[in-house]
């Protein structure tokens, strides 16, 4: 790289010797050319060095002249000739040298921060980090490690396969937090180095990669012999950088995760709405069929009522008919208002009193085993039983929806089993428990959605609004309490009814 | 990777080597030596022969010996190595005070000094043990002989000294004893043991000016350099050149032997200097 400049200096020596080798012979001036030329090809050593050079071979031409005349204006121009190459080559040198480095450090720096943002494997791009790393400062060996000293952190290292040991200077360096430099490994008392015959000193620094949110790693970079000032600093920013660099990396994983969580939820809530839409569909339909059915017995019996003479007898009986689907016509608008003030969020309003839940619960299963006489119906009740301070018109209305999709949903013969004893934490625990087609495992979180109806090919003939268990939930909530189910496909269901038990009775009872 | 693998102790401290009293020891030494070979050489007679080998080998096997002891902070069979580079300098200075060609021995002295290496791998801390290209050994007699050159026309242009050699076996003896103990003894202890030492802890710039200086002040004390200004001038600005272009090459190489190089070829140069 300094051969050309090198041969340039030889040929305007030649040149003034030539011209009579005159200390003030205007080639002098051109002997800054080759220094200048050096330095802003090669670099300051470079510059200085053909300076020198330029002043060594200007100097047998000038100091004879010296020796003859005496330190004249002339003889002193002369003097400046032999020093100025060397002083502007290293002048102009250490210029270019700082702007390359500048600019190299600049180009590292962002391709460090592509590498780290890189879609691959963590290893792979620390590998990758490191070798720009290394080429940028011009080190022996670099080492990166990330994470922290209780995992088990990534280490990249160039030249590769240096693993982390646990006492070692970058392992502290994790675990403190803080950095360390030294000037010379090998003489350096706090490192014990298996070799320390280098003939040259090995400087060395280990920073923790802090980019103030704590320490998420460490660089290390070793040099051999001497480390200008610039490049300590560069490696010093370069782990400044490679912390926020591991921090972005960080948060950016963080935020895919976030992102991937984010859209799994989207995708079941998006599912969550169809289902709903679907039940929703289905719900009208089933009411505007439940509906239509005691409508069109009323339009019917009245009809007949009306249309021609009935016997007294006959005109009983249609009445009844009629009666009976008004009665139940009104059931069906009292739920759909009851699941009105659900949907806009209102609690149902309770008349609480004080209830004798174990006759409530023997009057509607004594009602029921005299309307259903195909199933056998089983009650129990603990003597210790505490009173409740709960609606009975609600309480009856759980019943009623228990026991009834216990019967429904059981073939005919079935048992159903009723049991009420005290529960835990101060609650009354009323259980309903049949024999039926039981609900599969995974359909079981969504049994006291509002509209769901739980398909089944054994009971698709089994009429209902999909209401019911939600209003159970809504009501037992309204009293403070909740409701439980348990299932076994093919072997039949479970609810558990807790509610809480009048206060004062028992000490324990908590304040819901 | 050291950073990564070797055992630290932040704590840790430095435990001084006992360097200075071997040091010194070597140095009282050295001045006995010396001044008893002065005094051989100044009472005269049969035994000046002695006193000028005395003089010689007490120098520079001292400057050696010193060497010795900063490289191996003053550990190790030191004292061995330096007795035996000072017998071989003696027996070369005393067999050079016989005849001209008994110089010859001198140029064993690297040999020995190699040797005495191989038997301290911590030397190598000092370079004295590096592998070495050849292309660096050129690069360093090229730099010597630059300087050598340089300082051979520049001295007949500037003063007119003359550049002649008068004897084939005087050239080779003042040669000889420039690689066998001038040259020598001047690397090892200012471009080996204290520059390398000085590096470790100051940095390029700073160990390279302090022992370039130290080896001025080794050569302005010399008797045998000329009294004349312009000679002194000379010394100091080429031997300074010298320094520094040997320190460089030390650092570049990792070696002295480049460095050594280079010093031998400016000194065989310097021989055929004549001042009138």
């Amino acid at each position: 790289m300094v051969a050309a400049p090198l041969a340039l200096l030889v040929a305007l020596t030649a040149a003034m010797l030539w011209e009579g080798g005159a200390p003030v012979s205007p080639v002098r001036h051109l002997f800054l050319v080759p220094g200048v030329w050096a330095a802003l090809t090669a670099g300051a050593q470079a510059g200085a060095f053909v300076g020198v050079m330029a002043g060594f071979l200007q100097a047998p031409l000038v100091l004879p002249a010296i020796e003859r005349v005496g330190l004249t204006g002339g003889a002193l121009d002369g003097l400046v000739s032999l020093v100025t190459p060397a002083i502007l080559g290293a002048v102009a040198g250490h210029v270019r040298d700082q702007a390359f480095a500048g600019a190299r450090r600049l180009d590292a720096l962002l391709e460090i921060q592509r590498r780290l943002a890189a879609d691959a494997p963590l290893a792979s791009r620390l590998d990758a980090v490191v070798d720009v790393v290394r080429d940028c400062l011009g080190a022996r060996a670099v080492g990166l490690v990330v994470g922290s000293p209780e995992g088990a952190p990534a280490v990249a290292s160039a030249p590769r396969g240096a693993a982390l040991a646990p006492g070692s200077a970058a392992a502290w360096c994790l675990a403190s937090g803080q950095g360390m430099r030294s000037r010379d490994l090998a003489g350096d008392p706090r490192v014990a180095l298996a070799d320390d015959s280098s003939p040259a000193p090995v400087r060395a620094m280990a920073l923790p990669l802090d980019a103030g949110g704590g320490s998420r790693g460490v660089l290390a970079v070793e040099w051999r012999g001497e480390v200008p000032e610039a490049t300590a600093r560069a490696g010093t920013e370069m782990a400044l950088h490679l912390a926020l660099g591991v921090e972005n990396a960080r948060l950016t994983l963080r935020q895919r995760r976030f992102a991937a969580e984010l859209e799994e939820k989207v995708a079941a809530a998006t599912q969550r709405l169809r289902d709903i839409d679907r039940a929703k569909s289905e719900f009208i339909s089933v009411v505007s069929h439940e509906l239509r059915t005691p409508i069109t017995a009323l339009e019917g019996f009245s009809e007949l009522l009306l249309s021609r003479p009935v016997s007294p007898k006959h005109a009983r009986r249609f009445l009844g008919h009629i009666h009976a689907e008004s009665r139940r016509l009104g059931r069906i608008v009292t739920e759909l208002l009851d699941l009105s003030r659900i949907e806009v969020g209102v609690a149902p309003v309770l008349r609480r009193e004080r209830v004798d839940l174990a006759a409530h619960v023997e009057r509607q299963v004594e009602l029921f085993a005299g309307v259903h006489g195909g199933h056998r119906f089983h009650w129990q009740a603990d003597s210790a039983l505490p009173p409740l301070d709960a609606d009975p018109d609600a309480l009856d209305r759980i019943l009623q929806n228990l026991l009834s999709n216990a019967v429904k949903y059981s073939p005919r013969g079935g048992e159903v089993h009723v049991r009420a004893r005290p529960g835990p934490g101060g609650f009354v625990e009323l259980a309903v428990e049949d024999q039926g087609v039981g609900i599969a495992a995974e359909a079981l979180p969504r049994v006291f959605d509002k509209y769901v109806r739980i398909a089944n090919p054994e009971t698709a003939s089994v009429r209902g609004l999909g209401l019911g268990l939600s209003l159970v939930r809504a009501l037992a909530e309204a009293h403070g309490g909740r409701i439980e189910v348990s299932s076994q496909p093919g072997k039949g269901s479970c609810f558990r009814l807790l509610l809480p038990a009048r206060e004062g009775i028992s000490p324990d009872i908590p304040a819901i | 990777m050291d950073l990564l693998t070797a055992p630290f102790e932040a704590t840790r401290r430095h435990a001084a080597p006992p360097v200075w009293r071997p040091f010194v020891a070597v140095s009282a030494a050295m001045l006995a030596v010396v001044g008893a070979g002065r005094f051989l050489v100044e009472r005269g007679g049969a035994l000046a022969n002695l006193g000028v080998a005395l003089e010689g080998a007490g120098v520079h096997g001292g400057f050696i010996a010193q060497g010795l002891v900063i490289a191996l902070a003053g550990q190790g069979a030191w004292v061995g190595s330096a007795l035996r580079i000072a017998a071989v300098l003696m027996a070369g200075f005393l067999l050079g005070r016989l005849a001209p060609w008994g110089a010859l021995l001198l140029a064993a002295a690297p040999l020995v000094l190699l040797h005495e290496g191989r038997r301290h791998p911590r030397l190598s801390r000092i370079g004295a043990l590096t592998p070495v290209r050849p292309a660096s050994l050129a690069i360093g007699l090229a730099v010597g002989a630059f300087l050598g050159a340089h300082l051979l026309i520049t001295a007949s242009l500037t003063f007119g000294y003359g550049v002649s050699v008068v004897g084939v076996g005087v050239y080779a003896a003042a040669v000889a004893y420039d690689v066998g103990a001038n040259a020598l003894s001047a690397e090892w202890l200012f471009r080996g043991a204290l520059f390398s030492h000085w590096w470790r802890h100051w940095g390029f710039w700073g160990a390279a000016a302090t022992s370039t200086g130290l080896s001025l002040v080794r050569y302005l004390l010399d008797p045998a350099l000329p009294h004349t200004a312009e000679a002194r001038a000379g010394a100091i600005f080429y031997l300074a050149a010298l320094g520094v272009a040997t320190s460089v090459l030390r650092a570049w190489s990792g070696s002295l032997l480049p460095g050594y190089c280079a010093s031998v070829a400016f000194f065989a140069a310097y021989r055929t200097l004549v001042v009138w």
